[in-house]
């Protein structure tokens, strides 16, 4: 076989035409340049993907927050010294006509910022210039303003003590949400005692979970403006009205239907809509299963897989679930490896049963840094989908790679 | 404090005309000296007149770098040598010494033939100028003078691109020019050593920028020819003669090959042979992948590629064209692009970079009806008395495409270097004036950044090392006086004589400075007068003193001296009385330099004890 039959063979093989764009590039080192123009690249990748866009980042992102419709922010986590930083997605990725007109496909660094702590947290607050860090270690929060048109630079305004915690029990990083409000305000917490909301100029808090559990926070998300749902790694699920003191609701999962007797870690996502009475909430293990519960009756669920995901030992800050925001039943998961993954949750059933995602985003994994021995393998660190433009989704993995990616629902082109 | 002084002449704060003086150790130095593109008035060319208004060039100079051959780093060259007058060195590599008189040539003829300005420099100039290069080899340390050094390094932006040290004893500073961090398709990406200079003059062209991966842009450049192709259309690709031209040349020689495709690729006239011609003759400069290959097969043969002819662009059916210049401000790329920008199936693809006033910029940015001079001959005039010159307005039908394939190094690529040379001082240049306050944070985290407009200077103060030879007999001796072993990583106070001779220095004993030196040594002695009421005779207050300091000095030597003196150690005291009153008694004390104050005070203290 020669090389460059070889290399088609690579990409017949690979369903996603870019996923094969360089992943045999350490062994094709003696190719000439022109046989380094993929025929994947030349003839299939446009049917897989409207637009992709490949970024590198000088140190690895584990958030990626919409701060505009344009604009998110990223931010490293090592130890110490830490930036932050402001992107501006390239205007040929929004504009529908005329694509060719706006000039730049490159993120330009709009603002920037320093810290000395790891970033595994960051909330924008809708509204406003404002953006909550936590370090993942304890439950204090830091606040920035995140700078003018004036100023390139990305500030600490002040801190959020995070609530007293009782002897015994180890400090872990907080979960945020945030909402538009007016003076701004964040709901945060470790874990389900010490879930409260503060208004960020004063510091006040303005309300207090009643409850002594211990369970470890996964997420917070606002149902509305003052009902939130705070799911745990554990896989309960509270559901409170910061407007009440009354007792939240508290759902656990059902029972898995085979105990593997090994600790599973669950993430949680809740749909957002108007109405929250509709909102509908997944929850997803480490072990890879996935429950889809009303809002109405958490205890159970209405449907139920599992996922075609590499399971492996996660930590609590490795995955991320989300609901698709302007498409139905699409659900983004990614941190079990190098991939994204979308599945379709309108097909699945009450009956477990193992699900195939609907498009998988492998960019990551056969990026041109990866090298092929003595390295860990590149993990997707974090995924979010635009808010507005249905299949459109930024991805950052371990290498330091971001990916902006408007994926083609091959099966719908296909029924068509 | 010796210092190191930059002066951008253009390029401060700005892209285009590039020429920044760089003063070190005495040596003047121009980086570059280009032109910009965007105007045709006395903003063309970098202000010369800085050096000028104070004597002539050749007099200021001691050389001249151009780092590539891009017309807005060398462009102003023949003005500068021919018609400001130079004629001092001027350096560059062997490529940018081959290609830039050709591009030289290229833009003379569009300004002085076409747009017909005089007052521009003419070939014979072109050719003048080009006797006084002195050619460049990487790697290669060039002896300016017997102590400027000059050394070209790898900048990976065009063909023989190069980034340049320039060194002046201890001191030094690297100059980057344009340069690019991540190989291509024909070139490999820019390196140097860790040579940690004073100061690392840096380009900061995409600095706040996290630029989208090659690939992507391939595949969507391809994406875009193909379909104008498919549609019938014709797609006009305005490019810098070398360089991008070259790689994107491989990528659709590559694509038609694989593709099958028939349609024509054509590459603007003249150019072409000379510079595939350069591209092979300088294969060495290109990157590794294409030199490993060479043997089998030139990537620079192309199958498909042709020359274009002006009468080619009236052809029906679909096509490729080549053309220059890039930023469509003059010459065939600007013929082509009149001629098809009322159709709608056409495209024109930006590849690079274009500065402000010129078409392409325009077009780039939305401008879909252009104000374009032309010449009475290109319309049909119904009045007769209509002027030379006048305004007709272009209707842009055709699809732009903006398809950025310029290669400089991004926010992370300047990181990476400043990593790789480690320099004290950062200086960024050919950059748009923008908000840059982050990233100078960020550098200056580690090293003070600079970023001076043009005109303006900027000063680096130096700590160059200054060898000294230590004579053995002054080292003994220090050891001798006890205290920690000498260590190279602490300063030491030492005492000794510095003996500066022959362009060499040397710390000696003062003893051994004076003997070589043949002088004398000098004595110093200070002294002090002390009054006192005493009604004794003089002898007797001398003893007086002379008892009382014996039992206040317990552990001096005190001695009385026949000749009328005290001697406490070293210090002599002598007494008389004053003319007008015998009973005042004036008390001398005189001691050499050597006797430490504290002694004098503890004894003066003791006199004054009675």
């Amino acid at each position: 076989m020669t090389e460059e039959e070889e290399e088609e063979d690579n990409n017949s093989r690979s369903d996603g035409a870019l996923h094969a764009v360089g992943w045999r590039r350490r062994k094709r080192r003696l190719l000439s340049p022109a046989a380094r123009v993929h025929l994947s690249v030349l003839r299939g990748t446009h049917q897989w993907y409207k637009d992709l866009h490949v970024y590198q980042l000088e140190h690895p992102t584990q958030v990626i927050e919409w701060t505009s419709g344009r604009t998110v922010c990223v931010a490293g986590f090592s130890p110490s010294k830490n930036e932050i930083l402001e992107l501006r997605l390239p205007r040929k990725l929004f504009a529908d006509e005329n694509k060719g007109l706006c000039a730049e496909r490159d993120f330009k660094v709009v603002h920037g910022g320093f810290t000395d702590r790891p970033v595994r947290c960051l909330r924008h607050v809708p509204g406003t210039r404002c953006a909550v860090t936590g370090d993942g270690l304890s439950s204090n929060l830091q606040v920035w303003d995140l700078g003018g048109d004036d100023s390139d630079v990305i500030r600490r305004t002040g801190s959020i003590e995070g609530r007293r915690r009782r002897t015994g029990v180890s400090e872990g990083g907080s979960s945020i949400a945030a909402r538009p409000s007016s003076p701004p305000q964040i709901l945060h917490g470790a874990q389900i005692s010490d879930v409260q909301l503060t208004e960020l100029s004063s510091g006040q808090t303005l309300y207090q979970l009643e409850s002594d559990s211990a369970d470890p926070l996964s997420s917070l998300h606002f149902l509305s403006d003052a009902v939130f749902l705070a799911g745990c790694s554990n896989g309960n699920i509270y559901v409170a009205d910061t407007r009440t003191s009354a007792a939240p609701q508290l759902s656990p999962p059902p029972p898995p239907p085979v105990s593997s007797g090994e600790s599973v870690l669950w993430w949680t996502d809740a749909s957002a809509g108007p109405d929250p009475s509709g909102c509908r909430v997944v929850r997803l293990s480490s072990s890879g299963q996935a429950l889809v519960s009303d809002l109405r009756n958490l205890g159970g669920a209405v449907s139920r897989a599992q996922l075609d995901v590499q399971t492996r030992r996660c930590g609590p800050d490795d995955v991320r679930v989300s609901w698709a925001p302007a498409l139905d039943d699409c659900i983004a998961v990614s941190g079990f490896s190098g991939a994204v993954q979308i599945y379709d949750a309108s097909v699945w059933t009450s009956e477990l049963q193992e699900a195939r995602p609907l498009f998988e985003h492998r960019g990551h994994a056969v990026s041109p840094e990866q090298s092929d021995d003595g390295v860990p393998p590149i993990l997707v660190t974090s995924h979010v989908w635009h808010p507005e433009r249905p299949r459109t989704l930024l991805s950052a993995a371990s290498d330091g790679s971001v990916h902006v990616w408007d994926w083609v629902d091959q099966s719908a082109a296909d029924k068509r | 404090m010796p210092e190191i002084k930059v002066t951008p002449l253009g390029a401060g704060q700005d892209v285009g005309r590039s020429c920044i003086l760089v003063s070190i150790g005495g040596k003047n130095i121009m980086l570059d000296c280009g032109m910009h593109m965007g105007y045709n008035d006395d903003r063309r060319f970098p202000d010369f007149s800085y050096i000028t208004q104070n004597g002539r060039l050749t007099d200021f100079l001691d050389c001249v770098i151009i780092s590539h051959f891009h017309l807005d780093h060398c462009g102003a060259l023949p003005y500068m040598s021919e018609m400001v007058g130079y004629d001092g060195p001027i350096y560059m590599t062997h490529p940018t010494k081959a290609i830039c008189p050709i591009l030289l040539e290229d833009f003379r003829k569009i300004t002085v033939d076409k747009k017909g300005e005089t007052n521009f420099f003419t070939s014979q100039m072109i050719k003048d100028c080009m006797k006084k290069v002195i050619p460049l080899n990487l790697h290669q340390t060039v002896q300016v003078d017997d102590e400027l050094e000059i050394k070209a390094y790898y900048a990976g932006h065009v063909l023989g691109a190069a980034m340049v040290h320039i060194k002046v004893g201890s001191e030094s500073v690297v100059y980057t020019g344009d340069y690019n961090m991540t190989p291509d398709r024909h070139l490999g990406a820019a390196w140097i050593d860790k040579c940690r200079p004073d100061i690392l003059i840096s380009e900061s062209t995409y600095a706040t920028t996290i630029r989208d991966s090659k690939r992507c842009r391939e595949r969507d450049f391809l994406k875009k020819v193909h379909e104008t192709i498919e549609r019938g259309g014709k797609v006009l690709i305005p490019v810098f003669a070398l360089g991008r031209a070259q790689e994107l040349c491989i990528l659709l020689e590559t694509f038609w090959e694989r593709m099958n495709l028939k349609a024509p690729i054509y590459f603007s006239t003249g150019l072409t042979e000379k510079a595939n011609h350069y591209y092979k003759l300088f294969i060495t400069w290109t990157n590794q992948k294409i030199r490993k290959t060479f043997v089998q097969r030139n990537m620079f043969e192309f199958k498909h590629i042709k020359a274009f002819d002006r009468s080619y662009a009236d052809n029906p059916g679909p096509m490729v064209v080549f053309a220059t210049p890039g930023m469509l401000h003059a010459g065939q790329s600007l013929q082509i692009f009149k001629k098809w920008a009322g159709n709608e199936k056409n495209m024109v693809i930006m590849p690079g970079y274009c500065v402000q006033g010129t078409i392409g910029h325009k077009i780039l940015n939305g401008q879909r009806k252009l104000e374009m001079e032309g010449r009475a001959t290109s319309v049909t005039l119904c009045c007769p008395l209509a002027p030379i010159k006048l305004q007709i307005v272009l209707d842009v039908k055709l699809q732009v495409e903006y398809m950025s394939f310029s290669a400089h190094a991004d926010a992370k690529g300047i990181m990476q270097l400043i990593r790789m040379a480690e320099p004290r001082n950062m200086v960024l240049v050919h950059g748009e004036a923008v908000k840059m306050e982050f990233l100078k944070g960020k550098i200056e985290q580690e090293f003070n950044c600079y970023m001076p407009a043009n005109g303006e200077t900027i000063t680096v103060t130096t700590n160059p090392s200054v060898p000294v030879d230590i004579s053995l007999n002054l080292l003994k001796r220090e050891m001798a006086l006890g205290g920690p072993l000498p260590d190279p990583k602490k300063p030491r106070t030492m005492h000794g004589t510095l003996i500066m001779k022959e362009n060499s220095l040397k710390l000696v004993s003062s003893e051994q400075a004076l003997k070589e030196l043949g002088l004398n040594e000098h004595q110093l002695r200070f002294t002090c007068r002390v009054q006192l009421q005493d009604p004794h005779s003089d002898p007797d207050t001398l003893h007086r003193i002379y008892t009382h300091l014996k039992s206040v000095l317990k552990g001096y030597t005190i001695q009385h001296l026949p000749d009328g003196t005290v001697m406490v150690e070293s210090i002599v005291i002598k007494v008389s009385s004053s003319a007008e009153d015998t009973n005042t008694k004036v008390l001398l004390l005189s001691w050499s330099y050597q006797v430490k104050y504290f002694q004098c005070s503890y004894l003066t203290d003791g006199l004054y004890r009675d």
